[in-house]
């Protein structure tokens, strides 16, 4: 589904990805970890082209992402992104936000877009809340609004950018819930967190990246267990206490 | 009703100059406002053959008192464009002109005040360059800067009065004409002083209830 070979990018001189290669098959959760810093987020961005990388492939169900003749918009609305600070349009409801992209983008009718932005907040627990602006919605139900608001267009890949770091700890189970659900219904994701419970719960694989490099990965609990990398065993103990 | 006895006499040919004065200040704000939203997103454009040249437009104009801009306009154009022009139109255009500057950098503010991140948001469903900055990125701009959109629109109406200067026989112009027949200046231009207060306080108490809206949090 998502193959990367050789990426490297650049900052202009400063170097934020080294020789990524890593590949991922439809339906697996990639759990992405590492220091701030390191990488995680450019990662995704260069995925669905957010932002442009200088060398190395990336091709996404089939399409190189840096074709110059790639529709990038396109591609875009088969890859969903969550964002840390959740990014809801404040001048829209929920309902709203879910809404615009399917009908701007996909052309379908406001009712057809409706019916289907309510299924998603049923799914993601909050209907009661779809006419409310997100100044009213506590950081989780915002968060699981933005997830609703990716699930809308459909995507074939879900991509997670620390979308618990901005939340307080009783509302990050609730955005987990969802996730995990997402994950077990056979979601193609890659998520960059540091909730290493849920990683466990559902990680098919998982990597941890340092300045730019991918310096450790496993596809399950042994990552956790005898990291092969100082690094890595260094971070993972802060993380896991 | 001594007291206003010039201007019950004229009360018609003054008030069809406050019409003239309304008229203007609409067209300079129908007109002013959509340029200004445009010349905002050309001052926050990477692409430099937009950026440059708008910031120069924005820069020249904004260096240059309004007089000089409405006489400017009415005694080049008809060099360049071969004939004479009307005051009004004259007018409606040196305004919308000028006032399109301060909007646009009102707006600028607006633009740049919008996170990265909606915006990326906004790509990242797929919603291309004019999607994101009509749906996105102009609305929550409008709705931040919208204290500062009506307190230039007021300035913009209390400005008309400088249209004087071509000859355009709008509010304050008609008074002076009326003035110079009856000799009544205290008078006459209290009531054009009063006619002002009156409707820009209207204006400004309106605007607030505008603010109101932005209880919502953006």
């Amino acid at each position: 589904m998502i193959e990367i070979r050789d990426l490297s990018k650049w900052y202009g001189n400063f170097q934020v990805l080294r020789n990524i290669n890593e590949e991922i098959k439809q339906g697996q959760t990639v759990v992405v970890c590492g220091p701030s810093g390191s990488g995680k987020s450019t990662l995704l961005r260069c995925i669905n082209g957010l932002e442009p990388f200088q060398e190395g492939e990336i091709i996404v169900d089939g399409v190189s992402v840096n074709d110059p003749s790639t529709n990038l918009y396109k591609l875009r609305t088969e890859i969903g992104m969550v964002f840390q600070r959740f990014e809801l349009y404040p001048h829209m409801t929920a309902l709203q936000n879910i809404t615009l992209a399917p009908m701007k983008v996909r052309k379908k009718s406001k009712k057809e877009a409706e019916a289907k932005a309510m299924e998603l907040l049923q799914r993601v627990g909050i209907p009661e809340k779809a006419h409310e602006y997100p100044a009213n919605l506590s950081g989780g139900q915002q968060q699981r609004v933005a997830i609703a608001r990716s699930l809308a267009m459909e995507p074939k890949i879900m991509m997670f950018d620390e979308p618990t770091s901005a939340l307080d700890p009783e509302m990050i189970k609730e955005v987990l819930d969802v996730m995990i659900d997402l994950s077990k219904g056979g979601m193609t994701m890659i998520v960059v967190t540091h909730e290493m419970g849920f990683a466990r719960e559902v990680a098919d694989e998982i990597i941890f990246m340092d300045e730019g490099r991918i310096i450790e990965r496993g596809t399950d609990i042994s990552f956790f267990k005898n990291p092969k990398n100082p690094r890595t065993k260094d971070f993972l103990d802060k993380i896991l206490l | 009703m001594r007291m206003f006895d010039a201007v019950i006499r004229n009360l018609p040919f003054l008030m069809g100059g406050f019409w003239i004065t309304v008229k203007l200040t609409s067209f300079a704000l129908l007109g002013g406002i959509p340029l200004g939203i445009l010349v905002g997103l050309g001052r926050i454009s990477k692409k430099k053959w937009v950026y440059y040249p708008v910031t120069f437009y924005v820069n020249l104009i904004r260096n240059i008192p309004l007089i000089l801009v409405i006489f400017w306009f009415y005694f080049v154009m008809p060099i360049i464009i071969g004939h004479p022009l009307d005051p009004f139109p004259s007018a409606v255009i040196s305004f919308i002109i000028f006032e399109a500057t301060y909007f646009g950098e009102i707006l600028r503010a607006g633009y740049q005040s919008v996170s990265k991140g909606q915006i990326e948001a906004g790509y990242s469903t797929g919603l291309n360059y004019i999607q994101t900055t009509r749906y996105i990125l102009i609305p929550i701009a409008i709705r931040r800067m919208l204290p500062s959109m009506i307190t230039q629109s007021i300035v913009t109406y209390q400005d008309t009065c400088l249209a004087f200067v071509i000859g355009l026989p709008e509010f304050v112009r008609r008074t002076t004409i009326v003035d110079n027949l009856e000799v009544r200046s205290i008078q006459l231009f209290g009531f054009v002083a009063i006619l002002f207060l009156i409707t820009c306080y209207i204006s400004s108490v309106v605007s607030r209830r505008f603010e109101v809206k932005r209880e919502r949090g953006y």
